[in-house]
């Protein structure tokens, strides 16, 4: 799976579950700040992740740290190359 | 639509009581950040507080001053949501359920989301008792005014229609199935004919508020709550009896310091089903005789459950805007148990200015208000 595929789906989740429009979503957004997320946007997010990528995030300590969306793609992209198995089932 | 509208029970193709597909155009106009935590109810209760707010001129900082409350009620806080939860968790599907789900689902989600969407931060309660829900909401947040807690509050009710509500009724045969009989002419009040409710869905919210403080801000008094009482039978669960609903009516008029006499209209729970009308019939008829018009709005909209309260009074204050009653629709014969009653066939024209307003619960409850028209009380 290419970077931008990546990239591609994790924005799908925030046009689909938070309503954003596409051109908003660039690397340098904070999630809280600018999309004005809050904490139980952030419980749908991660089981948004989960789900679209079969990860297990609820207890992944990297999570707490996430504050823009290029956080999201690297740790998403970190997670990817760990489980390479998972992630080859992804739909291209 | 949702997978369960195939779950809808209809034991005869003449049974209509489909869900109503909220339009993405106008759930959306109710911004994702308060969407997120409503079910239907609470979705069509924030949709009815808007007119109510707008109708009625108030303002952010009024509604959030700490002195207006929130009271708004339903059977269910959202039974559609409460049947997806209860699917995805047999399903062992819990990670498909939203963050926001248990707030869709508890029994004052209706109150809290409509308080959050306008940041009404005073008194928020949610009395939920069924089909008396919404009256029994406004006449508490009449109390409260009484007491000096509040100046003012949104009050009613809200509630939407699942399997879980229409199969309750159907397996009590309380739900209107015929076959001789075509399905808008299913819900017949008082009539020879009846066989049971059909349930509709929506809310009815209202502007509570301290007269003098209405006044003040120069909002349109539609009209002046001058009695409430509730009660219960403390004997039954499926139903009221006339002898509760008979003390109910009384304890109310004694609250407005009125007689029966000085009432001009009587506005019915009546819901179409035999027990539940004959009972009503029997109490209206020992306070009232035949002396004033009886009319249930439910021939014409169905059962609307926990915010049959709220959307019938406002129905009365059309009435008393428009000095007519709105006739008993689908009322062809009389039937001999709802007998000795004034029940109107057609619209009356005539001054309407003092209502009582009549719900009745599962739980033996029973809620009655009284209002006069603004024009009366002035």
């Amino acid at each position: 799976m290419t970077r931008d595929r990546l990239i591609e789906l994790i924005n799908q989740i925030f046009v689909d579950q938070f309503e954003l429009e596409p051109e908003e979503l660039t690397p340098e957004k904070r999630i809280f700040e600018d999309f004005a997320l809050d904490s139980l946007d952030i419980v749908d997010l991660i089981t948004g992740l989960q789900r679209k990528f079969g990860i297990s995030l609820r207890d992944n300590k990297d999570v707490q740290q996430i504050r823009t969306l290029q956080d999201i793609y690297d740790l998403v992209e970190k997670l990817a190359r760990d489980n390479p198995d998972l992630i080859a089932k992804l739909p291209e | 639509m949702p997978e369960w509208q195939g779950l809808v029970p209809v034991g005869s193709d003449h049974i209509s009581a489909a869900p109503v597909a909220v339009s993405p155009e106008i759930s959306k106009s109710i911004k994702r950040h308060y969407r997120r935590s409503m079910g239907n109810a609470a979705l069509f209760a924030t949709l009815a507080a808007q007119q109510a707010v707008a109708e009625s001129g108030l303002d952010a900082e009024i509604l959030g001053n700490g002195r207006a409350g929130c009271i708004i009620s339903s059977t269910i806080g959202s039974s559609s949501e409460v049947y997806e939860s209860t699917k995805a968790v047999i399903e062992q599907r819990f990670n498909d359920l939203s963050a926001c789900q248990f707030f869709r689902i508890v029994s004052h989600s209706s109150a809290f989301n409509v308080a959050n969407f306008f940041g009404i931060n005073g008194v928020q309660l949610s009395p939920c008792s069924a089909c008396a829900s919404s009256l029994q909401s406004i006449g508490l947040a009449y109390e409260q005014i009484l007491a000096g807690r509040q100046e003012l509050f949104l009050a009613g009710g809200s509630d939407e229609v699942t399997p879980i509500v229409l199969g309750s009724f159907r397996h009590l045969y309380a739900l209107a199935d015929s076959d001789e009989l075509p399905p808008e002419e299913l819900s017949r009040p008082f009539d020879a004919r009846r066989c049971g409710l059909v349930c509709g869905e929506g809310a009815g919210i209202l502007v509570v508020e301290e007269y003098e403080h209405a006044r003040r801000r120069q909002a349109p008094v539609l009209a002046e709550i001058i009695g409430y009482a509730t009660n219960c039978t403390g004997s039954q669960i499926s139903q009221s009896d006339s002898a509760s609903i008979e003390a109910c009516m009384r304890l109310a008029l004694a609250d407005a310091q009125i007689a029966p006499d000085d009432v001009d209209y009587v506005s019915a729970h009546a819901t179409s089903t035999v027990a539940g009308d004959r009972e009503e019939a029997a109490a209206i008829r020992a306070v009232f005789g035949d002396r004033v018009p009886v009319s249930s709005v439910k021939g014409q909209l169905g059962h609307t459950l926990g915010a049959s309260g709220g959307i019938e009074t406002a129905a009365v204050l059309a009435m008393m805007r428009h000095g007519v009653i709105l006739p008993n629709a689908n009322l062809a014969v009389v039937a001999e148990d709802c007998a000795g009653l004034d029940l109107p066939t057609a619209p009356r024209q005539q001054p309407v200015r003092t209502v009582v307003k009549n719900c009745i619960a599962f739980g033996g409850v029973n809620a009655t208000l009284i209002m006069r028209s603004a024009e009366a009380g002035a």
